[in-house]
């Protein structure tokens, strides 16, 4: 009933994606089953008491057994149900399907996490392997820009590198592993900044958040310093600029477990902000031709979007002016966890473009040169530099002319792909398929 | 569609038990309930449900030309009958097996053409035996054919029990088909059945999926010893509450109509022997095989250790296309021969002793039944057996975090109908309390179980943007 009375719910806050409204009928769709798809996701999208039902089933789901929060506990992503009434596809390619959907959409890639104390920690440490093809990537870049831009890499470890519990400390070398085969693999006069390295010597702070998966200002701060090392800058101290604080923050990674013990836990987000005049604007994917303003810092983000407080969320395209009268320019290629590293970066340059390549449609190459760019930076998270789907998406923002969207992917893919002798490149090829890829 | 969803109970069974009761005339009715299960099916398989007509109307039609001949010509009887058994079986092998039969014979000689590649029709397996069930027996004269097409229809695609079971027979609703009384308590004990199905699946089952999960699926490679057989043992769980439990929705929402079909499943964990383990499992499909493919062949009069055999290769083979079901169906066609030859024995033995044993080889099957790939099939039964890796301490949390569940789990495998006899003081008490608490009971069963399906349709993203 109070499907037809209440007006549909547009947007899910915990669960930053959009609800699914009524589908549009058409007879192509039905027979393909997506508008049967998107009725069920509908009613499951717009059911009654949706928040309160799925706060009760936590507290249901404690009730099960004992708990302990001092125990180490292992959580796994929700993935589907294995077992369906008799209906097992002949032919089960979703399994190989999903890691694949994995890159693409950047959803947890990792599929175990590990609780403790109240703290969440991802239980991965990259692709050692395809660290290589995102040093390619780069120094493609750096042939491309040579004697104009300098090109770094910047990529943090993961959460997992600094697990407090001792029989997961070979996590941390295997984080570094991971991040020295981007170093091994740079040439072509590319860059690389030790961040793990850096982050490795202020352990007793709090690196990354325990109810989040990004990490906190302290752990930006020193990839910041292990930045400036590499390009010759002085880093400006903490003390030095203005210190806020934001209490009771649950992050993503609350919301993925509904963990009763990461509940009590909440996140403190610290945030510096450096004693400088900034103007920021925004500009939507692919056009340069209306900014519009917006901030380096959200001081209205508050509760789960607490993170956004750095430059007010992911957008494609935001461009800082400083009152820093030096010349320079620098350009950051990242996804959310580039975030809290970039707002450092205003001390030093005049200019800052910082693009996140998951939504920008901008010609990477054309921007660097008409604005001068002299510092390139790479600063995606770990996953993003290990996975296909990525590390072809950055590429294609210089060289392919910017623009890849989902339905010419393939195409694309085909056309000029840094993975074209790699192992797994033909599968990919074959499994990517415009049907998979969430609406957005 | 499924019955664990919010769509079919926010709409699609209210919507049903509207139409069909707004009215006494049976003819609307039937059509009705013949209309909402198409569109019931039509809704996981937008393509798939014309095949589904093809295969209701290509045996009505055979089923009332057996019964027209039956009289006249036996042989020419015997000639349709032969053309359904060949249709049904041929649909079935065609649509579900195609694939695993070209990658059989492809491993030899490599085929001039490409694979088939199309998906499962959903309830393929029941629909087929479920007709073929009819035609034969028309022409054995067990029942008589129907004449009325909605009402074929209606048996072959009522939404009850076409997606998962039970194999309903002709025979069982032949009667009810024209006459279903309206009556409270049918309805009363069909919805308590229809909850109680669906809280042993979203409850139960659902959690035991998610452990499985974490342990056989995520986390194989570091798998120790006693968390293999954890994984394994909860596998047991989540199979075993996923399809009693959807047999129960299917029986409750039978009785909600007014249909009374036969229990498929009686305590299976409570077995004393693979034998007795049959007859509780999957009563329906065993029954089916028994009646139509053992007793044929000779049943235990005529080379019953082959006969046996055969059976169970068959169910095996039924359950999916792949080698490994096989392999299970082998695994307990064995041991069902080597019941019947240690027949003495094994009456000497204890009962526990018997129904560790058998639980035991149960578990182990299951991981037959899970790991389609051999060589991870393999892995996994050295990790049960000979496994020097360390426990986790997560393991134990895991433990401790679900222990009441566990209990509960236990409680509901324990066949108490068995044990406390009718008679018996305390089971009259509690069925006279059942029967009045019974409406919150459901309200509560039904509330619970919409709670943790909404929970699991909850889907945080990772990334900000929206």
């Amino acid at each position: 009933m109070s499907y037809i009375i209440i007006p549909s719910k547009q947007i899910s806050e915990n669960e930053k994606r959009k609800l699914t409204q009524f589908p549009a009928w058409s007879f192509d769709s039905y027979l393909k089953g997506i508008w049967i798809d998107s009725v069920d996701k509908f009613v499951n999208d717009q059911a009654p008491f949706r928040l309160q039902s799925v706060a009760f089933a936590s507290t249901l789901n404690y009730y099960k057994g004992f708990h302990f929060p001092e125990k180490e506990k292992i959580v796994s992503v929700k993935k589907p149900n294995k077992l369906q009434p008799k209906n097992n596809s002949a032919n089960d390619t979703t399994s190989a399907v999903r890691r694949y959907l994995d890159d693409f959409t950047e959803t947890a890639a990792s599929s175990n996490f590990l609780i403790i104390n109240g703290s969440v920690f991802t239980l991965n440490s990259g692709v050692p392997s395809m660290s290589k093809y995102f040093a390619d990537m780069l120094n493609k870049y750096a042939r491309e820009l040579k004697n104009e831009t300098r090109v770094f890499s910047c990529v943090p470890p993961l959460s997992s590198a600094f697990i407090p519990v001792k029989k997961y400390e070979f996590y941390n070398k295997k984080n570094q592993e991971t991040l020295l085969a981007i170093r091994a693999g740079l040439s072509d006069g590319s860059i690389f900044c030790d961040v793990l390295g850096e982050l490795n010597k202020h352990t007793d702070k709090k690196l990354f958040f325990s109810t989040d998966h990004h990490w906190t200002a302290y752990g930006a701060y020193y990839a910041y310093i292990a930045f400036c090392k590499q390009a010759g800058f002085e880093p400006v101290p903490l003390e030095s600029m203005t210190k806020k604080t934001k209490y009771n923050f649950l992050g993503t990674l609350y919301e993925l477990t509904r963990d009763k013990s990461v509940e009590k836990n909440p996140d403190t987000l610290d945030y510096f902000i450096p004693k400088v005049e900034t103007y920021a604007v925004t500009y939507k994917e692919g056009d340069l031709s209306y900014p519009y303003k917006t901030d380096v810092f959200c001081e209205r983000c508050y509760g789960g979007y607490s993170y956004s407080t750095f430059l007010c969320g992911d957008l494609a395209l935001i461009k800082i002016k400083t009152n820093v009268k030096n010349g320079k320019k620098a350009m950051v290629i990242k996804n959310s966890m580039g975030n809290a590293f970039s707002v450092f970066l205003i001390s030093h340059y005049e200019e800052l473009y910082i693009i996140d390549y998951r939504y920008s449609e901008h010609n990477l190459l054309n921007l660097i040169r008409d604005n001068q760019i002299n510092d390139l930076i790479f600063a995606p998270s770990l996953y993003a530099a290990n996975a296909y789907g990525t590390i072809q998406r950055m590429y294609n923002l210089g060289f392919n002319n910017g623009l890849v969207r989902q339905a010419s992917l393939k195409a694309r893919l085909e056309k000029d792909s840094i993975f074209k002798n790699a192992q797994n490149y033909k599968d990919s090829l074959e499994l990517i398929d415009k049907k998979l890829f969430p609406d957005e | 569609m499924v019955f664990s969803s919010l769509t079919f109970l926010f709409f699609f069974l209210p919507l049903t038990l509207f139409f069909h009761y707004i009215t006494k005339n049976n003819l609307f009715r039937n059509l009705s309930l013949t209309i909402f299960s198409l569109i019931f099916y039509a809704w996981g398989e937008p393509l798939w449900v014309f095949l589904l007509l093809f295969s209701a109307i290509f045996d009505y039609g055979n089923g009332l030309l057996i019964a027209h001949y039956l009289s006249k010509s036996k042989l020419k009887a015997k000639w349709i009958l032969a053309l359904s058994i060949i249709g049904n079986v041929g649909i079935l092998i065609a649509f579900k097996y195609g694939g695993f039969i070209y990658d059989n014979i492809n491993y030899f000689i490599t085929l001039p053409f490409e694979r088939p590649t199309n998906t499962l029709p959903i309830g393929i397996s029941f629909y087929t035996f479920q007709t073929l069930s009819y035609t034969i027996d028309v022409y054995r004269g067990e029942v008589k054919a129907q004449k009325n097409i909605v009402n074929f229809l209606m048996f072959v695609s009522l939404f009850h029990q076409l997606v998962a079971g039970p194999i309903v027979r002709y025979q069982t609703i032949e009667a009810e088909m024209e006459n279903r009384k309206f009556n409270w308590a049918d309805i009363s004990s069909g919805v308590g059945r229809f909850c109680f199905g669906l809280f042993k699946k979203v409850i139960i089952a659902n959690t035991a999926g998610e452990l499985v999960n974490k342990y056989l699926e995520n986390g194989f490679n570091d798998l120790s010893s006693p968390e293999a057989w954890f994984g394994i043992i909860l596998f047991s769980i989540q199979i075993y509450f996923d399809f009693s439990g959807y047999s129960d929705m299917a029986i409750g929402l039978g009785r909600m109509f007014g249909f009374h079909y036969d229990e498929n499943f009686k305590h299976p964990y409570a077995a004393i022997s693979v034998g007795d383990f049959y007859k509780r499992w999957h009563i329906s499909l065993g029954k089916f095989f028994r009646d139509y493919v053992y007793i044929p062949l000779g049943g235990n009069r005529k080379m019953q250790l082959r006969n046996i055999m055969v059976v169970w290769l068959l169910t095996g083979l039924w359950h999916g296309a792949s080698w490994n079901f096989v392999l299970w169906g082998f695994y307990f066609g064995c041991f069902m021969i080597m019941e019947k030859l240690l027949e003495n024995v094994l009456k000497k033995t204890p009962r526990i002793i018997r129904h560790c044993y058998t639980l035991f080889l149960i578990i182990l099957s299951r991981s037959i039944f899970y790991f389609v790939d051999f060589s991870k099939l393999k892995q996994f039964i050295v990790k049960l057996f000979y496994n020097p890796l360390p426990v986790k301490d997560a393991f134990y949390t895991d433990i401790y975090s679900h222990v009441f569940w566990f209990v509960l789990v236990i409680f509901l495998c324990i066949p108490w109908d068995e044990i406390i006899k009718p008679e018996h003081y305390l089971r009259k008490k509690t069925e006279l309390v059942y029967a009045y608490a019974q409406p919150v009971v459901n309200a509560l069963l039904l509330i619970l179980c919409i709670t943790f399906l909404i929970d699991s349709t909850y889907n945080p993203f990772i990334y900000f943007r929206f």
